[in-house]
């Protein structure tokens, strides 16, 4: 009996790997391609028929994409407006996730639509408007105008998947806690977002990509080139009338990398950590 | 006895009340600085002629609107943005049920593949429709490459044929949201609870059964959450028909969106823009509403 | 547990502080310093060191002011100038594409620039760069100009075709060697540019005497046939043209697998990177036998905003900008040839690309000067796809497409 789940188990988990395996390649075949093209020479990048490996890899495509754009300073950008986006937007979406969640008021289902609106219209119908309230209130040229807008356009979405993984989670833990002697903020922290932790590391994951992404609102509000975030300084390799394609995949792949470290520490940290301290309750 | 048993419960609420709009405060204080002008200005633009900079001239009423139902183009154009939202929608959901499920499934090596699952998502949109016109390049791609390398001698331009060209497009909107319905379904699989499986694995259960009764369930308003928010996203992905095809081979991947950013921006008709965007406001407020109800009315039993 | 509380709350703290920092870090300019501000479009090859240089040498030179040169993405900046207009704050100067002049002089957003920068300035500038001179005024100061031309690849191909006829017949001698014959992007992209260089080949103008589109013309309709032809009967052109835009299809030229294309300025700058191990020459885009050529020149400019709030400023950096010294190292970086009469005379400029740019000059015919352009090109460009496809004969999709024009234009 246990042999044959055992077995069981074996074969579906090598099915399971095979189907895993076979997504990877559906889902990172233009990873592999960006890979091989920013290790190809120019020459080499239009051979036709195109290698699959290249001849002679070469990095020089990293040293041109260094000389040509100050990368560190667009670095520098791209991290001020996302973890900006981040923390301005879990300030204002925890609060409110959890009282669409957790809490009975008029008006609920008005608010909660009233939210989704904002997502109806694209950023390319509302930027020149948006514009115009970020010279009156004083934030032409700042990381804040675009942190903010990042933030506007990010609370909809964190509240509406708060309010799923916060409703999702049973009554009965959170007036347990309560009787133990917690009122509900101590609730929220400490009983709440801990079971929740697997939905907050997915929205804070989405505000980061969000704010690191971000190219309207830093190309519209942002006035001085030393503030450029990183999405602007790749777009340098995508010219009028060519693109430098081993550049722009070099720079793109670097442009990659943090937020691959950021998954890699956060998954970490807080889905295991919180989800798991959880489940030992 | 009503009265004794309704009164600490009415304090209790109006309490919770006070306590909700506190915490509602902040977000909703933002939300009316930045987004209701913006939302109103498209509203009174779209009923008056406006000046090359958005600037309003003079009352127009519902004309463009009328100029703008009238015209066939503007159903076609529709009709295909419902057909792009509905394809995408329905395939990334699928996608994403399959992909988080198998991250979902204890292995040595699962989080170098939920790791890897992310990539598509970490880089940059536009970015990542340039390198899918990179690889669907008939010469230089490797997609084509490979397609004669195992056989397919004569592959399809991808982009070059209407049918193709639109597949072509749906194909990377679809793969752009992926892993985002990945993630969200693995938190919220993740988030039911340990003790539901063990209770159904004592009752028998097989793996599909414990999916259908155990994860269904407890994933459903996530699942709901995330579809509503992809339908209004992908009805208004600009990026991947913009950058791939601008809309052609002979406008055959117009979509509504991609028609409000060449009204705007690039032919400045801000009025006509506007309308356009009222249409997209109308659309998905409608879907909303409908999945809004579904959503209430679980919420209540 | 705890540790990972301690952990994020840190990580939250810090993000705070940092944001707070840089967020409000622009420091107010407390001296009295007048700002200028310029956008430069981002041309490929410009060396944004080099801009800095520019700038720095500017404000030793003039301490009295502090100048901001934005380099701009060039797909981006026309809806960064857009927005910046609308709301009022535009720059005190950018490049354009000259066609947008007139979409700017119709909403009264620029001024001519001759208050502004010295007459020593404009004398140096070579008058057929002037495009943008409107009922005598001149509105936007020359910044680049090139004409199109052809390139061949002199491995494949030693014939320099004087008509589109025997290009045709050469590009289909070029075939029979197992390459492409000639280059023609079929997808769409921001410019009409291949229409416009066999158009314009066949004598044709996109409006007649009375500001009607003559599109659909013989000459338009000889056009497209021809094109069509190229590409569904004569097949030289290159597989899979209609997924291909400009910036798509021109690598398998430089790649060395086609013997003739259309190119410009940037031509020289793409081959050099490919270490390629054929000869590139150059050559005259040819008009149809009968009728006279008449390249297509494609121009930029430099705009002065009415609501920029430093016209003198700006005016002063134009000046110098456009000494020598500090223009003929940018032009060079661009690939264009210089707009000024003596930089053009320096020996970087004496290519056989630039030769073959000047003869073109000679002939060469802009983009006609009207509104709407960009809605006009989109539907020219689905007009030719049109054709392409087999939907619609070439006099078909052009009719369509003068009847889409005139009605946009209120004809």
């Amino acid at each position: 009996m246990d042999l044959s789940n055992n077995n069981k188990r074996r074969i579906t988990n090598s099915f399971i790997i095979l189907l895993t395996v076979a997504l990877l390649i559906l889902m990172l075949f233009p990873f592999f391609v960006m890979l091989v093209s920013m290790l190809k020479s120019s020459k080499e990048i239009y051979h036709i028929p195109p290698y699959w490996l290249p001849k002679k890899p070469t990095l020089i495509n990293f040293s041109l994409v260094w000389n040509t754009i100050p990368l560190a300073n667009y670095f520098k950008g791209s991290l001020i407006i996302a973890f900006g986006t981040v923390v301005l937007n879990t300030m204002i979406s925890v609060p409110a996730g959890y009282a669409v969640a957790r809490l009975h008021f008029p008006g609920k289902k008005f608010i909660l639509f009233a939210f989704l609106i904002t997502q109806m219209f694209s950023p390319v119908v509302v930027v020149i408007s948006l514009f115009k309230i970020v010279i009156k209130v004083h934030l032409i040229d700042t990381y804040l105008s675009v942190i903010i807008a990042n933030a506007v356009f990010t609370t909809p979405f964190v509240i509406w998947m708060l309010n799923g993984y916060f409703s999702g989670i049973p009554k009965g833990i959170e007036d347990a806690a309560r009787i133990d002697g917690c009122n509900r903020v101590g609730a929220l922290l400490r009983v709440i977002l801990p079971i929740a932790a697997p939905g907050l590391v997915t929205t804070i994951i989405y505000t980061f990509i969000y704010g690191w992404n971000d190219f309207i609102f830093s190309l519209t509000f942002l006035q001085t080139g030393e503030k450029y975030p990183l999405t602007m300084g790749l777009y340098q390799f995508v010219g009028r009338f060519a693109v430098q394609w081993e550049q722009l995949l070099a720079g793109a792949f670097l442009a990659i990398l943090p937020v691959l470290i950021l998954f890699f520490l956060v998954e970490k940290q807080l889905v295991s950590g919180l989800a798991g301290g959880a489940v030992k309750e | 006895m009503g009265d004794t048993l309704l009164n600490p419960r009415f304090r209790k609420l109006k309490g919770e009340v006070g306590l909700a709009y506190a915490l509602l405060a902040p977000a909703v204080l933002l939300m009316v600085i930045f987004m209701v002008y913006p939302i109103l200005y498209v509203f009174i633009i779209s009923l008056f002629k406006t000046n090359k900079l958005a600037k309003i001239q003079s009352f127009d009423g519902f004309r463009v609107y009328g100029e703008l139902l009238s015209s066939k183009d503007t159903w076609v154009v529709i009709g295909r943005s419902l057909l792009w939202t509905f394809l995408g929608v329905a395939v990334k959901t699928l996608f994403g049920i399959i992909v988080a499920s198998t991250l979902n499934v204890k292995y040595t090596g699962r989080k170098i593949s939920r790791l890897l699952f992310i990539i598509p998502w970490a880089s940059s949109i536009p970015i990542s429709v340039m390198l899918w016109q990179w690889v669907l390049h008939n010469e230089f791609g490797l997609l084509n490459h490979t397609l004669k390398t195992i056989g397919f001698s004569n592959p399809p331009v991808w982009l070059g044929e209407a049918h193709t060209a639109f597949a072509s497009c749906m194909w990377v909107d679809i793969w752009l949201g992926i892993p985002f319905m990945a993630l969200v379904f693995l938190a919220a699989m993740q988030a039911v609870p340990q003790t539901l499986y063990e209770a159904a694995e004592i009752d028998g259960a097989t793996r599909v059964q414990k999916f259908r009764y155990v994860t269904l369930p407890g994933i459903a308003a996530i699942l709901m959450v995330a579809t509503l928010l992809s339908s209004l996203w992908t009805f208004n992905d600009f990026n991947t028909v913009y950058i791939l095809t601008k809309g052609g081979p002979a406008g055959a991947t117009n979509i509504l969106i991609t028609y409000v950013y060449l009204n705007s921006f690039q032919w400045l008709k801000w009025q006509k823009a506007a309308t356009l965007s009222i249409f997209t406001f109308i659309i998905l407020s409608t879907v909303s509403i409908f999945y809004a109800r579904l959503f209430f009315k679980r919420e209540e039993i | 547990m705890k540790k990972v509380f301690i952990l994020f709350t840190l990580i939250v703290l810090l993000s705070v502080t940092t944001t707070m920092l840089f967020a409000n870090g622009q420091k107010e300019s407390g001296s009295e310093k007048s700002s200028v501000t310029f956008w430069l479009a981002d041309y490929e090859g410009i060396d944004h060191d080099y801009v800095k240089e520019i700038e720095a040498a500017f404000e030793a030179e003039n301490p009295q002011y502090d100048l901001e040169l934005l380099v701009v993405d060039w797909n981006a900046l026309n809806d960064k100038l857009t927005t910046s207009l609308a709301a009022g704050t535009p720059p005190d100067a950018s490049i354009i594409g000259t066609r947008w002049i007139l979409e700017y002089m119709d909403l009264d957003a620029i001024v001519p620039p001759k208050d502004y920068v010295s007459k020593a300035t404009f004398d140096n500038i070579a008058p057929g760069a002037m495009e943008a001179v409107i009922d005598g005024t001149l509105w936007g100061i020359p910044f680049a100009a090139g004409s199109r031309f052809l390139a061949y690849n002199a491995s494949l191909t030693d014939k320099v075709p004087a008509t589109m006829e025997e290009l045709e017949q050469d590009a289909i001698t070029a075939t029979k060697g197992g390459n492409y014959g000639l280059i023609m992007p079929g997808a769409k992209h921001s410019e009409l540019s291949d229409f416009a260089y066999y158009f314009y080949s066949a004598g044709g103008d996109f409006f007649d005497a009375n500001g009607k589109s003559s599109v659909n013309s013989p000459a338009g309709v000889k056009a497209l046939e021809f094109m069509v032809k190229l590409a569904n009967e004569d097949k030289v052109v290159q597989d899979g043209f209609m997924s291909q835009n400009r910036k798509q299809s021109q690598p398998i030229f430089m790649g060395g697998k086609a013997a003739y294309v259309m190119i410009g300025a940037w031509a020289d700058t793409e081959y050099n990177k490919m270490n390629a191990d054929w000869e590139i020459k150059y050559a005259q885009i040819p008009p149809f036998a009968g009728s006279k050529p008449a390249p297509l020149i494609i121009t930029d400019s430099i705009a002065l905003f009415k609501d920029g709030d430093n016209l003198e400023g700006i005016g002063k950096f134009i000046d110098f900008l456009y000494q020598d010294k500090w223009k003929a190292p940018l032009d060079k970086q661009m690939g264009f040839p210089p707009v000024t009469i003596t930089a053009a005379q320096r020996p970087e400029f004496q290519t056989p690309m630039y030769a073959a740019m000047a003869e073109a000059n000679l002939e060469a015919k802009g983009w006609p000067l009207v509104t709407n352009w960009p809605e006009i090109s989109s539907i020219v460009w689905d007009a030719n796809q049109k054709a392409f496809l087999g939907q619609l004969s070439s006099k078909e999709a052009l009719d369509e497409a003068a009847a889409a024009i005139d009605e946009l234009m209120g004809n």
